[in-house]
């Protein structure tokens, strides 16, 4: 179902001076066009009160699974709402897991795979918990904690957060541990430095590379997720519109109204190919050095 | 090394190059899976295999309760029932049953067997086989629908080789229900028919095979009692996607599919290899319950308010494209208790609605439960609320999966509103309040529970003649009560459509919806 | 080697454990039993306390997962409550379906990225880069779900060349030419998003190899561009594009549940999403232990590759 894939990185020996010019990555190329694209959709969804031409819930009796046309630009769906409107507050949804439920399951993975680098037992012990959670196929995770809590936004970001933070763990943790082996620290222990010293003047800054890499690929994997969710129905409780759902109903709906699912599919590609974009071109910027 | 080289190149490339030739000719090349698949059905006029495409796998243990197609069809295509009903009427017709004898006091039912009956084993159809086949079926943990019906039996003589005598412990309006409805097993097998192994019965079609998750097949009795089938065979195929069953039909890989969304019904309609049929009797009424123990429900101005405030025209037309009819009772036309003028006490009157919402003063969110997985549950889920909220009712939804839906189904814990379908109003009258359980006088889901409502229905269901004058009057009584307390509120009647390959021919089929193949037949 | 493979084992059955405890509880926190769901919505509360003491669901938990443990490890699956049969053939019966069609997708997976990656470096012309990357980037993005409706629409009914889901009515056996068919769109379905990261992450490793210093030294011999890449590169690159692959591995479960409802593939992930929402507690439970020792199995396995082809990590020790 998504796609997560780590990036490995040992040849990293930049100090934290160089972390600023990283988002340099974002100014040209790749990452330049990537940062547009995700920019567009963040706008359109922040915006989507004075954009949608429709309140998101508004029934219109008798016009159901109607083609797109001058009134309607992307048609409706199956109780007469409009698409496009539906669309554009749908992002909303997005936008919380790609910018709360993500960061918030980055930032307890990589605490963890901090804390568990300190003592060996919690290493271990932390890392079996990891595999155990990966062991899970993140939609048996998601039916089944769908059906305990019960579904809505809460529980895709339960879900987002589950398959984060083992990601995010094992990443801080390699690097965490590459980062105290590389010879500049080993110096800095030499002449007394204690470890809370040598964890945030060297450690910390050298990790935040491949987190930020792996941070725009895990947004993409969050707007999997809640696709995926919604697709199964799993997902936001109606009337709330979100990407995933409106990509559901349209292809529930793909004989009859073809065009319903044109819409959200292209916002969602947009979206995810613009956090793809970027993390290759952070990627590729680590790489360079 | 260099050598090792070269051939390393060609290796991953040579390799593609032949998957896609071998891609290639298998699809120009050999036959096409296609073809294959729809030249199978489309046979000789006596002959051909129906095909019959369906989401849902046969569960071998709710074979009597379950509604799934492939339950019906064991309890229809291989088994036989004591008489039956037809689809669209409540006159009873001999089956295995040819004649039978009810008593002055209606305790007494005396029913005389058809001869020359066989099991699909050879074994010829005895008294006993029917005492077995109805007391399992009373059996609770069978969880039959109308097992309180059957346990009502008392007595079973089976000492005459033709004829079986049940002695009921009081007069059962709703006898000719069960008698409909219980399969006749036979008791030498029924560990096979409890795990899904085998089925023995007397019915048109013999049982063959069950692969889970894949197909049910059954072929041919050529000793059926009422002439050997046309068809060689039926496949029931487990196809759980709605829009794949569809391209299926469309392509030629299924001949029938038993239950198809409004829309979609439209389009095939509208071509003429396909025919869609409304199976006419076969009734699911569509009703929003309440709870009346929860906060704001337990006022039962509220409720009308419900009733009032929903444009039920809506719905028929937007979700189900005009496919049945609204109403606020769930009687069929041909029901006993149907009453036309009854039947619209409730119109959409949003002012009404209001006005009672104004009466009383400020209602709490309720919320309202559906099953997901239904695109027209959801649609409709999502009118109620928008009509709700007009007059000023706040609601959120709670969308469940169909287990969970379930369990508070039979506990009586929605706490708010709930929408879903039920059937079985197609039947006598009192079976409804009397075996589906949003309707049980005495435990229902609305935790309802009235003495009034409880003495019409046992005043109802006993009642010897269910047709007849003083069962007319008990309906008259039980409409008004449940209209007036409103603790279901009535939303309409969808149709049962299937749509299939126009090649087919003589489908029938019973008020449960089990499709009758007896007479079926496929054009060449 | 053998005492790598060793050191490995007691974590490995620590996780097996606990996943069993987990599984156990997460099923009995779900609302519902399946006792429900034989009574249907009309029983009464005697017909479900008799449903319950039937299916052995009244007794004590604990009682109930050391029962459930002992015919485990007793290799008897038991039966299954709901869907019939049991479990054992129910099981085998998906896991070959799904093994056909998951084989089928990584080899289509690995044939196309192997294929686009190697071509791509080799030749190193801006066009085909740029529409590599852009395979790379997009079919990953597009859900599966979404191919797969796309596909099933296209192939299966706008032309239809191609059946529309389902497996061959005789069996894969009977004629390999329809098996074909029957498994292409399917398969295709599956491969897209392995096909898309396997591509982007070799040729990423391809390219990161280029830049060593020993290529450098191999092209100033004159070693042809083609050769190097098939010959040092590619070797180079491959451990970390099999840990990539045994993560996907582990993914194709997963997207196995939606590409099979999607094409009606009697499979596991049809299986399991039939067993959850009729809350078959047994199917279940057998599914998902067996689901998270496949994980660990391959977790296990590609380790061991790893260690084989790195003598670093067999020696080192790092984790």
């Amino acid at each position: 179902m998504s796609v997560v894939t780590e990036v490995t990185t040992d040849k990293d020996t930049a100090t934290g001076s160089d972390r600023t010019s990283s988002w340099a990555a974002l100014r040209s190329g790749r990452g330049l066009v990537g940062a547009v694209l995700v920019g567009l959709v963040v706008l359109a969804g922040l915006l989507a009160p004075i954009l949608a031409p429709f309140a998101p819930d508004q029934q219109i009796p008798g016009a159901a699974l109607q083609a797109p046309s001058g009134d309607h630009l992307l048609g409706t769906d199956s109780v007469g709402r409009d698409v496009l409107s539906r669309t554009l507050y749908g992002i909303r949804i997005d936008l919380l897991v790609i910018f709360l439920a993500v960061p918030a399951g980055a930032a307890i993975g990589s605490i963890l795979g901090l804390v568990a680098t300190r003592y060996h037992w919690l290493d271990t012990a932390m890392q079996r918990s990891f595999d155990l959670i990966l062991a899970f196929p993140t939609i048996i995770l998601a039916i089944a904690l769908t059906m305990v809590i019960g579904p809505g936004v809460w529980t895709i970001a339960t879900v987002i957060i589950l398959a984060e933070v083992p990601v995010f763990g094992r990443l801080t943790r390699t690097a965490v541990l590459t980062v105290r082996q590389s010879p500049y620290v080993e110096a800095a222990r030499a002449i007394g430095a204690d470890e809370g010293w040598i964890l945030r003047r060297h450690v910390l800054p050298n990790c935040l590379e491949p987190l930020t890499v792996q941070l725009a690929l895990a947004m993409s994997v969050g707007v999997f997720i809640e696709g995926a969710m919604s697709f199964l129905g799993l997902g936001v409780v109606p009337p709330t519109p979100s990407l995933g759902s409106l990509i559901k109903e349209g292809t529930q709906n793909a004989y009859h109204s073809p065009f319903f699912v044109v819409g959200p599919l292209t916002v969602v590609l947009v979206l995810v190919l613009g956090l793809l974009l970027i993390s290759q071109a952070l990627a590729a910027r680590s790489r360079q050095r | 090394m260099f050598s090792r080289s070269s051939s390393r190149l060609r290796r991953p490339v040579l390799g593609a190059i032949a998957l896609s030739l071998a891609g290639a000719l298998a699809v120009a090349g050999c036959s096409s899976a296609v073809d294959q698949a729809a030249a199978s059905g489309a046979e000789v006029t006596e002959g051909g295999v129906l095909r019959i495409g369906d989401g849902a796998d046969l569960t071998p243990a709710s074979v009597y309760s379950g509604g799934s197609t492939a339950q019906l069809a064991i309890t229809g295509l291989v088994h036989d029932t004591l008489v039956r009903y037809p689809a669209d009427g409540l006159e009873v017709e001999p089956r295995l049953a040819t004649a039978w004898e009810v008593s002055e006091d209606g305790r007494t039912v005396k029913l005389t067997l058809r001869d020359g009956v066989t099991f699909h084993d050879g074994r010829a159809l005895t008294p006993a086989d029917v005492e077995f086949s109805i007391r399992s079926y009373a059996d609770p943990k069978r969880a039959g629908q109308l097992a309180r019906t059957a346990a009502l039996i008392t007595e079973y003589d089976t000492s005459e080789p033709n004829a079986i005598t049940l002695t009921l412990a009081q007069p059962v309006a709703n006898l000719f229900d069960l008698l409909n409805i219980v399969p006749i097993v036979d008791p030498n097998t029924f560990t096979d028919f409890e795990t899904g192994k085998g089925y023995n019965g007397t019915g048109a079609f013999r049982f063959v095979e069950w692969k889970p998750g894949a197909s049910v097949t059954f072929e041919a009795n050529e000793q059926y009692w009422d002439g050997a089938p046309h068809l060689d065979g039926v496949e029931i195929v487990i196809v759980p996607d709605a829009q794949t069953r569809i391209s299926q039909l469309r392509s030629g890989q299924l001949d029938l599919i038993p239950s198809i969304a409004p829309r979609d019904a439209d389009q095939l309609a509208s071509d003429p290899k396909f025919t869609v049929v409304e199976q006419d009797g076969v009734e699911r009424t569509w009703y929003i319950g309440a709870d009346v123990t929860s906060p704001g429900l337990d006022d039962v101005r509220v409720r009308k308010a419900i009733a009032y405030a929903i444009d039920r025209d809506r719905i028929l037309a937007d979700v189900y494209q005009g496919h049945g009819n609204t109403n606020n009772l769930p009687w069929p036309e041909y029901s006993p208790a149907f009453d036309e003028d009854l039947n619209t006490t409730y119109t959409y009157d949003p002012a009404k609605a209001k006005e009672l919402v104004a009466e009383v003063g400020s209602i709490p969110t309720i919320p309202i439960s559906y099953t997901t997985g239904s695109v027209e549950s959801e649609a409709t889920a999502q009118i109620v609320q928008a009509d709700l909220e007009a007059v000023g009712i706040p609601t959120t939804l709670t969308p469940l999966d169909p287990a969970t839906n379930l369990k508070n189904l039979i506990g009586g814990t929605y706490g708010g509103l709930w929408i879903t379908a039920h059937t079985y109003a197609q039947f006598t009258p009192i079976t409804l309040p009397t075996s589906a359980f949003p309707f049980n006088a005495d435990k229902n889901t609305s935790n309802f529970v009235d003495p009034a409502y409880q003495q019409a229905v046992n005043e109802a269901w006993t009642v010897v003649d269910p047709l007849g004058p003083e069962a007319a009057a008990s309906y008259e009584q039980l409409n008004a009560l449940i209209l007036d307390n409103a603790f279901v509120i009535g939303l309409h009647n969808s149709e049962a459509l299937f749509a299939s390959t126009s090649d087919l021919h003589g489908v029938e089929w019973s008020k449960k919806a089990e499709l009758d193949l007896s007479d079926a037949y496929l054009d060449g | 080697m053998i005492r790598y493979a060793l050191r490995r084992l007691p974590s490995a059955l620590a996780v097996l454990a606990v996943g069993s405890v987990v599984i156990f509880a997460l099923l009995r926190l779900v609302p519902g039993d399946p006792a429900l769901i034989l009574a249907g919505p009309d029983a009464s509360p005697e017909a479900l306390a008799a449903l319950r003491h039937d299916l052995g669901l009244d007794g004590s938990q604990i009682g109930q997962y050391f029962s459930w443990l002992a015919g485990i490890l007793t290799f008897d699956p038991g039966r299954s409550l709901i869907l019939g049969g049991d479990i054992g053939s129910l099981v085998l019966d998906a896991l070959g379906n799904t093994l056909i069609l998951a084989v089928s997708a990584l080899l289509v997976a690995i044939v196309l990225a192997f294929t686009l990656s190697t071509v791509s470096v080799i030749l190193d012309r801006k066009w085909l880069n740029s529409a590599v990357t852009a395979f790379g980037t997009v079919a990953v993005a597009i859900p599966n779900f979404v191919t797969g409706a796309i596909l099933v629409v296209l192939f299966g009914v706008v032309w239809a060349i191609l059946p529309a889901g389902g497996v061959p009515r005789k069996g894969f056996l009977d004629d390999p030419g329809i098996s074909v068919q029957y498994l292409l769109l399917p398969a295709l379905c599956l491969a897209l998003p392995i096909a898309a990261a396997l591509t982007r992450f070799l040729t990423e490793g391809l390219r990161s190899q280029l830049a060593e210093p020993y290529v450098t030294t191999a092209r100033a011999l004159g070693i042809s561009r083609r050769r190097i890449v098939l010959t040092q590169a590619l070797p180079n690159a491959l451990p970390a594009t099999v840990t990539v692959l045994g993560i996907q591995i582990g993914h194709l479960l997963g997207g196995a549940v939606l590409v099979e409802a999607i094409f009606a593939w009697p499979g596991l992930g049809h299986l399991i999403e039939r067993a959850i929402s009729t809350r078959d507690y047994p199917v279940v439970q057998v599914m998902l232990l067996f689901s998270v020792a496949l994980f660990v199995l391959i977790q296990l396995a590609t380790d061991l590759i790893n260690a084989w082809l790195d003598p670093r990590i067999r020696l080192g020790g790092r984790a």
